[in-house]
């Protein structure tokens, strides 16, 4: 081990070039998985937290074509379910209703969203989005609608809004609401189409007093579309236990957007990454290789004293190894700065026009860093398992050596 | 093979292959060699010499003939176990290179005792024990570089005789130096032969050396010209 490390240190350029060949790959795979994964939960929370949840429990509807979710008279019976599943972390009932809103003479057909203000902060951002007023509150007859839509409807904050609820599994209902809160949605549409009232004012546009169209769960200790398994476990036990006539519906079919992502980015990380594997791997082998030839004499030496072929390739592979671990882990080491400066100053932002795209997808205008764990130390891992099976080669030559030509070898 | 013998060559010949060129080396060479003895190999360049050493100690392989260590027949041997054969049983010091420039004096010294599997605290013990046998203590913990030529050939043949090897063969140890750093290395050796029971074989061109030897094989083209046991000095 001494003695490898006298080599190294004795050839510093070599050792070097070895080192950054390790170092590089791991570094630039740490940032790329950082990118990815920061990426992927972006959009992950994006789609869960703001309208789908890990999973929802919905009545089956009896309409094949209908656009709308179908209506659930009574949901007592999916809440005990949900109260007697261990993982529900959280719950929330929502009323989604096709409508029409009309100010004076101007009519805009949009969707009200009945939610439990108490609790539907997790699966909205509306409240944080909010330029104007103020969000909704328990039992109040209020509305909150985005920016775009209250210009349409020329109302502001104070104004009234009369709703006329257009469900094909209800009767049509019409109440009037004040208008409480404005908000700004990166989303355009979002904020053309979507007035937020409280569950009982939806249930008023129905009709029915019990009514809901979906209970949308949150599982516990989900960090990011990696922990799909904990979600599976207790969608899968919530979906044993339903009463007949619901179904639950999870977050891949809630969020296809997500899965595309992951789909695409697999593929493509796997790719790159091999890349970066066999070319640190070319330039490891490659370097040993020369450092084995320039040693010819003394490993001719070696041989001639009686040191085994194992033990002269066991020494270039400690030598090896020494150099490739370090330069996983400061590859992963930097890798991890970098990722912890970029995101102490809040990410890098985009320009504007990508970052108008990254936003329209859901996800933040900036480039985030965030690569988990397992991600940083597999990536060194694997690079230094690679380049350590590259330094196989030149180990394999040198414990092949004859001893008398290698000891007249002349560099 | 009498009780002495260490080593016997039969009828050991070896030629040189370069393309369809044939380069005969040895010639049939029949040579013992007796414990104890402090022998020296001499000739012109050309005549064997360097060859018959390699191949008495196991680094390379005869075209023809035979050599028994001891009553091992080397002929039969994998390269591993002629490793192991040379590693347990022979010293070498060679003509230059003879040290690892990343070890020190004291670990190349212990080198040998390294691969042999022997714990730290006794090889390093031994290592130093024969260092400072060879008056050569205070250099223990000099990287090669830092010595002289003779030092160097002084830690050579420490390692050497280090793990009491059944043989010492060296390839013209004293090619690289001057006259009394030879006539130095060469009482050095032979004290080791006469106060450990070292059997030395060496090979030489330098006539200066050979009134120190015991016995004296001459070689010429690749044949035992003259072999001669005399008083040495």
């Amino acid at each position: 081990m001494k003695a490898a490390l006298r080599h190294l240190k004795r050839h510093k350029g070599r050792s070097l070039l070895t080192l950054l060949a390790v170092l590089i790959p791991v570094y630039t795979l740490v940032f790329m998985f950082g990118f990815a994964s920061a990426n992927l939960q972006d959009m992950f929370e994006t789609a869960t937290n703001l309208e789908s949840g890990h999973f929802q429990v919905r009545g089956i509807s009896e309409h094949e074509t209908a656009s709308t979710l179908p209506l659930i008279d009574d949901t007592t019976a999916v809440l005990d379910v949900l109260n007697n599943t261990d993982g529900v972390a959280w719950r929330t009932v929502r009323l989604d209703v096709p409508a029409l809103a009309s100010v004076g003479d101007r009519s805009e057909s949009i969707l009200v969203q009945g939610v439990e203000p108490a609790t539907v902060a997790r699966i909205t951002p509306i409240e944080t989005l909010l330029v104007e007023g103020t969000y909704l509150a328990s039992g109040e007859n209020g509305a909150v609608l985005g920016q775009g839509l209250a210009e349409l409807l020329d109302v502001g904050v104070g104004g009234d809004v009369v709703l006329l609820g257009v469900h094909p599994d209800a009767a049509m209902g019409v109440i009037k609401v004040p208008v409480i809160g404005i908000f700004q949605a990166p989303d355009e549409s979002m904020e053309r189409s979507l007035i937020q009232v409280d569950l009982s004012s939806a249930r008023a546009l129905v009709r029915r007093p019990t009514a809901a169209t979906a209970v949308v769960c949150m599982v516990e200790d989900v960090a990011g579309p990696w922990d799909v398994d904990k979600i599976d476990t207790v969608s899968s036990s919530v979906s044993e236990r339903l009463p007949e006539g619901f179904e639950m519906v999870d977050w891949r079919e809630l969020a296809p957007m997500v899965m595309t992502y992951m789909n695409i980015m697999r593929p493509v990380l796997f790719v790159f990454a091999a890349s970066f594997f066999v070319l640190g791997a070319l330039v490891v082998a490659n370097t040993l290789y020369l450092s084995v030839m320039e040693r010819t004499r003394e490993l001719g030496l070696i041989l001639a004293l009686g040191a085994s072929r194992a033990r002269v390739m066991r020494m270039i592979l400690i030598e090896a190894g020494l150099i490739t671990a370090a330069g996983a882990t400061y590859g992963a080491l930097l890798g991890v700065v970098f990722m912890w400066i970029v995101e102490a100053f809040g990410g890098v932002p985009l320009p504007s026009q990508f970052a108008d795209v990254f936003r329209s997808m859901g996800l933040s205008g900036e480039i985030h860093l965030s690569a988990r764990a397992g991600d940083i130390v597999l990536s060194a891992a694997i690079m230094a398992a690679v380049a350590l099976l590259a330094a196989l080669i030149p180990a394999w030559r040198a414990a092949r050596f004859e001893p008398v030509e290698a000891m007249r070898y002349v560099e | 093979m009498s009780n002495s013998t260490i080593l016997r060559s039969i009828d050991l010949q070896k030629v040189y292959h370069t393309g369809t060129l044939e380069t005969p080396a040895l010639n049939g060479v029949d040579f013992e060699l007796h414990k104890r003895e402090f022998t020296a190999v001499a000739g012109p360049s050309g005549s064997g010499k360097s060859t018959l050493l390699h191949l008495l100690g196991g680094l390379d392989r005869p075209t023809g003939g035979e050599i028994y260590l001891q009553d091992t027949p080397l002929s039969g041997l994998t390269k591993d176990e002629l490793a192991h054969l040379r590693l347990t049983q022979i010293g070498f010091v060679f003509q230059a290179y003879n040290l690892i420039p990343v070890l020190t004096v004291l670990e190349n010294t212990a080198f040998v005792l390294e691969l042999q599997g022997i714990i730290r605290s006794e090889r390093i013990a031994r290592a130093r024990k024969i260092l400072a046998e060879l008056g050569i203590a205070e250099y223990a913990d000099q990287f090669p570089n830092r010595i002289s030529g003779g030092q160097q050939q002084r830690v050579a043949v420490a390692r050497a005789v280090v793990s009491n090897p059944s043989i010492v063969l060296a390839d013209e140890p004293t090619a690289n130096l001057d006259t009394a750093t030879s006539l130095d290395l060469i009482d050095l050796m032979r004290r080791l032969n006469e106060e450990r029971g070292a059997t030395f074989f060496f090979a030489t061109h330098d006539n200066r050396l050979l009134d120190r030897v015991s016995r004296l094989v001459t070689l010429v083209d690749g044949r035992i010209a003259n072999d001669q046991v005399r008083d040495a000095a």
